[in-house]
């Protein structure tokens, strides 16, 4: 069986869905046999959702109106001066 | 003997009494390489895996392919040298000229025929060969390593044939009685073959070996920071990765004569001439690492002459063009050209050597049907793993055809069009529909809330101003999101604390997640959304730059590793490294919140 440094080496891909099957294989394995990484593969995959759903530094719609406007003027009030 | 000085190198080298005991001499392709041992040791190396160990095929068969193939492809030295050999292991001369004249008038078994047939193929219709390919030669009794056998000495007739076209070596004997043939195979009836993307990794059955135990794998990593699916298809032939990886670092990796740069235009122009998407992506991806913008890359790889190159490099290029594809034009005053645009004999001889090793690779990519380890680039046909051929492939004029294909796929093209014409209500559109993400990019750099608001406006300002300027080569969200990354990069600059956001070494390489506590079952139901949102971003924020702006692009902007890898100007292998440091140590900062037998934590 492959060891739990092998197994973080193909980690990003695995994560990805981007390994061939051979390796998804091995990985599996490895994760069917390892507590430790069976914990390592379920906490990041929470992380990940956890990210994903929290739409962390969304810019708030009224901040995001704010700039529209204010970059609008400043392009229009330059082209009528130009005008 | 050739067009390079040779060089005494003393005593004699343990590859020179190799070729002595394997061919009865020493070849002039090595001789003429002497002023860079390394090349010679690589060059050896490739020879003995591929054509002098007996593996899957016979000795014998195999210097066969590589004489019909080396006569078509009219490859004289190539010809008499191996000539010299079957004569040598005992096949007559009647025999080794009806191999030449014609060789499905030769004694060979109707497999073996096949077998020389799909060499051929290979050998000059390379992006023709498919599946099916396979599949006859496997009805015919082949095992799959006598396959990749073929494949790789097709391969090395590519490499041998480049090599004494560019050294100029006469052949090692007398042509005399040697029948001069150069049948090219007629062109595949086929049409090209456009490969789906394919779980496999090619049509070889690989197996798993790890980067940690398996020793080419080990140089293979550390020198390319990621496994390419050219050597995880290969993993039966340990052997061979070995000498594989041995060539690629000792030709391509030392900087001592030629640049990395110099060499990837070389492999990238190459690999496009011989239209192989696979290797162009592979290369493509590297000059990015190295700065090169992927605009810059494709354009080097459609139509060099377009791209603004310094007159020496694409003398370079041109130099290796010719050797790739009209090898036998190949003379002396080529070789003075490039001395006069002030490249050294060593730097000649190395270009030679890099296209030689270039269209070594190309052909076994090309005949093992390797998946691509990156989406080839976007002015490319989209999900096709080759280029179209030759007339059919964009140059000059019609090369802005091929971006005006990028552009078309653009959803924001038709605003950018009416913004470019004046129209200010559609520039309006453009702010509001990239906001968020340009905001996340700058948040992502910066780390400042204020600061990101106030750099927002100088990106949108920047962008109309120089809106005229944009032409379509990429998507209208990466050219605005490449001005956000270098206005955030400016005032990141401009601060006492600079973190750079560089790729390079990192130092904290050995990262071992710590946290090994089991997470709860449904561990949003912790908090309520506003605070698990505050949670993410305090935790990101701890993140060091470089990791944290790969993973808020990929997981909060959701944008594929690719056009992260676009956005940034890196290498598709360096986004990956750092998104998943970037994803562990966010994992870490999470657990004490999220841990099973933990409590809800303060904030």
């Amino acid at each position: 069986m492959i060891s739990c440094d092998e197994f973080l080496a193909e980690f990003g891909d695995f994560l990805s869905n981007r390994v061939s099957p051979e390796v998804r294989e091995q990985l599996n394995l490895h994760l069917s046999q390892c507590r430790t990484c069976q914990v390592l593969y379920d906490s990041t995959l929470k992380t990940l959702k956890i990210v994903t759903d929290s739409r962390s530094f969304d810019l708030p719609s009224d901040v995001s109106e704010e700039i529209v406007d204010r970059v609008m003027a400043k392009i229009r009030s330059a082209r009528a001066e130009k005008a | 003997m050739s067009f390079f000085r040779e060089v005494d190198l003393g005593g004699d080298l343990g590859i020179f009494a190799m070729y002595r005991e394997k061919l009865g001499y020493v070849p002039r392709t090595i001789q003429a390489q002497t002023l860079m041992p390394r090349l010679i040791e690589a060059q050896a190396k490739l020879e003995n895996a591929i054509l002098f160990e007996e593996r899957a095929l016979r000795r014998t068969l195999k210097e066969r392919i590589f004489l019909v193939v080396a006569a078509s492809r009219g490859d004289s030295p190539g010809v008499v040298a191996h000539y010299k050999v079957l004569r040598g292991l005992g096949v007559s001369e009647a025999e080794i000229n009806r191999l030449l004249t014609d060789y499905r008038q030769a004694s060979l078994r109707p497999a073996e025929i096949s077998l020389i047939e799909f060499c051929l193929k290979l050998s000059h219709w390379g992006p023709w060969v498919q599946p099916s390919d396979w599949t006859k030669l496997r009805e015919a009794g082949f095992d799959e390593d006598s396959i990749h056998e073929a494949v790789l000495v097709t391969g090395m007739v590519s490499y041998l044939s480049a090599l004494a076209a560019g050294l100029g070596v006469a052949p090692e004997f007398e042509m005399q009685g040697i029948p001069n043939t150069k049948s090219i195979p007629p062109p595949p009836k086929n049409p090209l073959y456009s490969h789906p993307i394919r779980e496999k990794v090619s049509y070889l059955h690989s197996v798993y070996q790890s980067p940690r135990t398996f020793p080419p794998f080990e140089l293979i990593q550390r020198t390319h920071g990621y496994i390419p699916n050219f050597f995880r298809a290969q993993t039966s032939r340990a052997d061979l990765i070995g000498a594989e990886a041995e060539a690629i670092v000792g030709i391509l990796y030392p900087e001592d004569v030629l640049n990395r740069k110099h060499k990837e235009y070389i492999l990238l122009v190459v690999s496009a001439a011989n239209l192989n998407s696979y290797c162009v992506a592979v290369h493509c991806n590297l000059l990015r690492g190295m700065g090169i913008s992927p605009e810059e890359g494709d354009q080097i790889a459609l139509d060099y002459r377009e791209a603004n190159l310094p007159a020496a490099d694409r003398a370079l290029i041109e130099f290796c063009l010719k050797i790739a594809q009209r090898p036998l034009e190949v003379c002396r005053n080529d070789v003075d050209t490039m001395r006069a645009h002030g490249f050294s004999e060593e730097q000649v001889l190395e270009c030679v050597a890099s296209t030689a090793l270039n269209n070594f690779a190309n052909t076994v990519q090309l005949g093992l049907g390797i998946e691509p380890d990156f989406e080839p680039p976007r002015a490319f046909e989209k999900n096709k793993l080759y280029l179209v051929p030759g007339e059919a492939r964009p140059t000059g004029e019609r090369f802005a055809a091929s971006f005006a294909a990028v552009a078309a796929e653009d959803p924001d093209a038709g605003l950018v069009r009416d913004a470019q014409g004046g129209n200010l209500d559609a520039f309006e559109s453009l702010v509001r529909n990239h906001n968020r993400r340009v905001y996340r990019t700058l948040m992502a750099i910066l780390g400042d809330v204020e600061e990101a608001k106030d750099a927002l406006q100088d990106v949108f300002l920047s962008a109309f101003k120089h809106l005229a300027a944009f032409q379509g080569r990429s998507r209208f969200s990466t050219w605005l999101l490449s001005i956000a990354r270098n206005t955030a990069v400016q005032r990141l600059r401009d601060r006492k604390n600079f973190e750079s956001l560089d790729e390079g070494g990192d130092p904290d390489e050995e990262f071992r997640p710590r946290q090994l506590r089991a997470w709860q079952d449904d561990p949003e139901q912790q908090y309520s959304s506003s605070e698990t949102r505050q949670l993410v971003e305090k935790s990101i924020m701890q993140l060091p730059a470089k990791y944290r702006v790969v993973l808020m692009l990929r997981d909060l902007e959701q944008l594929p590793t690719e056009v992260v890898a676009e956005d940034l100007g890196m290498s598709v292998p360096a986004v990956k490294a750092r998104l998943l440091r970037g994803r562990l140590m966010l994992r870490e900062t999470l657990t004490p919140h999220f841990a099973a037998s933990t409590g809800k934590a303060a904030l």
